[in-house]
């Protein structure tokens, strides 16, 4: 892998106040896939194998607030909000966020049972079905805003309901029984 | 042994080679559910869908190497190339620690380098059969455990009581059925003197028998509860008796996994869990159910119609038993959870009350608890309310089968075919049955908890001690203090070793100072000496003998430790001191705290050595703790002593003061001690430097200077750290 820091950008960065938050220009940076499907990109002028994203805000905003960071998880800067971006970035940027902030969002609840001291939720979500187990409730439900709720596995697996209000009836009798 | 697949036929036809190492993982690469298989050969690794569709193949010689990206809750396994980096397979976080495995051997295999061996601790703790997810500290899947066998072994506690538990079955069976004598005795009162107006002896002979029947009821449910107490108090003995003498055998690495205020609660609530259903449950149970048995035979041997029509509300009765319980118990459950947030919410707050005051957020504070207040009254509504509705309505569908007894048995006695006695007796023995019947689902409820509990009791009772005792301990006496480490190789994780071949050997006597970076396996290294954790490869040694072959009470009576974190037990000064010798003298207690530099401080408080300190007593300085314990090393008289960072969290001053201590300490004795500050190991007679696990130095602090190797450095290192802060460096 080719060292993405080179002397003169050494410099560069002397210049740059480095307590600064360096909020990308969105003219200046273009993100793309490349063939092993590694998330990667051309930030002002210089060339990434490897980037990693990082939500500042992961329960506040979906899509803004970017840290764009390298393989080593400095910082090279952030991304106000991936709408300024190109079609292209944008789409590499949203498709890489989904992945790494892996968060299926819950579109119907099957069913939720205790057994054996075990909350067992069976979902359908809009990545597909899954069961949830949780050893308690008031450890593994957290409520980011008001019909807003993170559902979290006793192996760290997380599923979103994004919105209770909205689900069918079914499930919403179903989530009164344990909220 | 950790539960892996199989992989799929399909995939298995396949392959050419037998493969190194197969899992399933749950996410497609495009980041949906499904699943996908990695295989690893000696010569490729392959990701294939479940039909045995091959996504994707790459040849270990192209690979340079292999990692893992960890996502939130999920993550990918990334192979790198001379093409640059490509992902191989994605996952979700419950996946985590095997695919991170996973890279570690494709690395390995693809550099040539020695291939790391999996962990149990690895491998997702899934339930073969049911798929669930295991609890962290258990093996036993509680969704799909065999009830049975736990069951008989938690009664198996009653075994020494059996005498008394066969007498409070018989007086059980003799309550019962004599608590069914009343209702017949009334049928005869009707039937036989008030209906024919007979005014005999009759009366006076049968209210004597009710009196009768109600005295001796009486007498025997006393003796049953008492009998019962008796029992139970005794069981709830042997249970926590076993379940803490299992804790304390169990080796360290048992509760560096574990959190160890979840110990309490098992020791306690899940041994009562287990007595309450021992006890009453099963005397209830079964007591219950002799009485059900008991009313229908005598039901049907009155009027074996009637008695079917008075069934008819029953399967009605069971089905709201089964649907309420479960609802309350969520309500109570969100009544706890609102509870709880109230009481979290309140400490949280008086706990950071300056901050509050300092920022003039009062008001949002109160705003915040006014809310959850109401939540918690809403809360309590919902569950007093289902509470106070649930048994008026089981009275209710039991009145209906009361009712149709009436209106046809009314009609049968109004057709002369049934004594009105027998009416009254049918309905007093109906209303009977609503007791058992209403409970029945809760009582289902209550055997599984109990049977949970057992679950994790005996768990513990049943986890191995990694540091087993030997059972022919060699006969040490008073050692020497001479130890040896050879070839000692350890990791908390097997693949992952903390200290790697190290080999030393120190003199009775000598004080070898540990230096290293946070990591470097300082710590380790002194646990290894305790033998907190037994080596994976080579012998610790202590006068020649291995301490695997010391029996751990002798072992740990030749070794004083004193620690950054002192922790004083519960009790006075005097018996913290004392905590290793109980009957040290006054004198030898006093003389150890002159030692210590501790002796001037304790007498000056109000208490003296009287003063309670621990959890709930009088608050000790750091510093002062420090010298108490040190006290504590000094009245073990150990051979071989061990100061981890002794002196890290106090004052200068203080400090000082702890050197004397421990310097009139280590006279004499094997010491080993690590310390931050590099200073504070100047008297040391060797410096072992130690760099991710290895020995790398050896020498006096002169040597080592003068050398200018990692000693040197870390010694500027910490020079200059120490001209940032402004401090002066003690050399």
């Amino acid at each position: 892998m080719s060292d993405p820091i080179s002397v003169s950008d050494e410099l560069k960065a002397q210049d740059k106040d480095p307590y600064e938050i360096n909020i990308f220009e969105p003219g200046l940076i273009s993100f793309s896939r490349s063939q092993g499907g590694v998330f990667q990109g051309v930030i002002e002028g210089k060339v990434y194998e490897e980037l990693i994203l990082f939500r500042i805000f992961p329960f506040q905003y979906n899509t803004q607030y970017i840290s764009v960071r390298n393989s080593k998880s400095e910082e090279i800067g952030v991304i106000r909000d991936i709408d300024q971006l190109d079609e292209e970035s944008r789409g590499e940027v949203d498709k890489e966020l989904q992945l790494r902030y892996f968060l299926p969002v819950v579109t119907r609840i099957d069913s939720i049972k205790q057994k054996a001291d075990m909350w067992i939720w069976e979902l359908q979500t809009n990545l597909g079905q899954t069961r949830i187990v949780m050893r308690n409730l008031h450890e593994h439900m957290q409520y980011p805003s008001l019909y807003r709720i993170i559902l979290t596995d006793v192996n760290g697996k997380r599923c979103e309901i994004r919105d209770y209000s909205t689900l069918d009836i079914q499930s919403r009798k179903k989530l009164k029984d344990v909220l | 042994m950790p539960y892996v697949d199989k992989l799929p036929k399909s995939i298995e036809m396949q392959l050419t080679e037998q493969p190194l190492f197969h899992f399933g993982s749950d996410l497609m690469k495009d980041g949906q559910f499904g699943e996908q298989w990695l295989v690893l050969t000696e010569k490729e690794v392959s990701v294939w869908g479940t039909d045995g569709r091959m996504v994707s193949k790459f040849f270990v010689s192209s690979i340079t190497d292999a990692r893992v990206v960890g996502g939130v809750g999920g993550g990918s396994l990334l192979v790198d190339t001379k093409e640059g980096p490509i992902i191989l397979i994605r996952y979700t976080a419950s996946l985590t620690s095997i695919f991170g495995y996973a890279s570690k051997l494709i690395a390995a295999v693809a550099k040539g380098e020695e291939r790391p061996t999996a962990s149990e601790k690895e491998f997702p703790r899934h339930c073969p059969k049911c798929r669930n997810p295991l609890p962290e500290d258990s093996q036993t899947c509680p969704v799909c455990k065999s009830n049975g066998k736990v069951l008989f072994r938690m009664l198996g506690y009653a075994k020494p009581y059996k005498i008394q538990m066969i007498a409070a079955a018989i007086m059980l069976i003799f309550t019962t059925l004599i608590e069914l004598v009343p209702p017949f005795l009334t049928k005869m009162i009707v039937d036989n003197v008030l209906t024919k107006k007979d005014m005999g002896s009759t009366l006076l002979w049968i209210v004597i028998g009710l009196a009768a029947t109600s005295l001796v009821v009486t007498l025997m449910q006393t003796v049953r509860g008492l009998i019962g107490v008796w029992i139970g108090s005794k069981i709830m003995g042997d249970l926590r008796h076993d379940v803490y003498h299992s804790l304390m055998k169990l080796s360290l690495s048992f509760f560096d996994r574990r959190q160890s205020s979840q110990f309490i609660g098992r020791v306690n609530n899940d041994s009562e869990a287990m007595r309450q259903f021992m006890t009453d449950g099963v005397i209830w149970v079964s007591g219950e159910s002799l009485r059900v048995i008991a009313i229908f035979a005598i039901m049907f041997s009155m009027d074996w119609k009637l008695t079917l029509l008075a069934m008819l509300p029953m399967p009605l009765m069971v089905v709201l038993s089964t649907v309420l319980w479960p609802m309350i118990g969520r309500r109570w459950y969100q009544q706890w959870r609102s509870i709880f947030r109230l009481n979290a919410l309140v400490g949280d707050s008086l706990q950071g009350i300056r901050v509050v005051k300092a920022f003039g957020q009062e008001t949002t504070e109160m705003s915040r608890y006014t809310v959850a207040n109401k939540e918690l009254v809403r809360h309590n509504i919902r569950i007093e309310g289902l509470w106070q509705g649930m048994f008026p309505a089981f009275a209710l569908v039991a009145g209906v089968g009361t009712l149709l007894i009436w209106y046809y048995g009314g009609r049968t006695v109004l057709d002369g075919q049934l004594s009105i006695g027998t009416l009254i007796a049918l309905v007093t023995y109906l209303g009977m049955l609503l007791g058992p019947l209403q409970w029945v689902s809760q009582m289902i409820n209550w055997a599984s908890h109990a049977i949970s509990a057992a679950d994790r009791v005996f768990e513990i009772m049943d986890t191995p001690s990694d540091v087993p005792d030997t059972t022919n301990p060699a006969d040490i006496g008073r050692v020497n203090g001479e130890v040896e480490f050879k070839q000692v190789t350890y990791g908390y994780e097997k693949h992952h070793p903390v200290l790697k071949n190290v080999d030393l050997k120190v003199a009775a006597g000598e004080m070898i100072g540990l230096v290293g970076h946070s990591g470097a396996g300082k710590s380790t290294f002194i646990n290894m000496i305790c033998r907190f954790y037994d080596t994976d490869e080579g012998t610790i040694t202590i006068d020649g003998v291995d301490i695997r072959n010391i029996s751990q009470s002798d072992l740990r009576s030749q070794i004083g430790v004193v620690l950054q974190e002192t922790f004083l037990f519960d009790g006075t000064i005097a018996e913290n001191i004392a905590y290793s010798k109980p009957d040290a003298t006054e004198l030898e207690i006093m003389r150890a705290a002159k030692i210590a530099n501790a002796h001037d401080f304790i007498v000056q408080l109000p208490d003296g050595y009287d003063t309670r300190v621990g959890e709930r007593g009088h608050k000790l300085s750091g510093g002062e703790k420090q010298r108490v314990s040190i006290a504590r090393a000094i009245i073990h008289d150990p051979r071989i002593l061990i100061l981890d960072e002794a002196t890290a969290s106090v004052d200068t001053v203080t400090e000082r003061q702890i050197q004397e201590a421990i310097s009139r300490l280590v006279k004499g004795r094997t010491t080993f001690a690590i310390a931050h500050r590099l200073s504070t190991l100047r008297n040391a007679n060797r410096l072992v430097v130690l760099e991710r696990g290895k020995i790398i130095e050896v020498g006096t602090h002169e040597e080592l200077l003068a050398v200018e190797g990692a000693y040197f450095k870390l010694v500027e290192a910490q020079k200059e750290m120490s001209q940032i802060k402004g401090v002066e460096v003690h050399e």
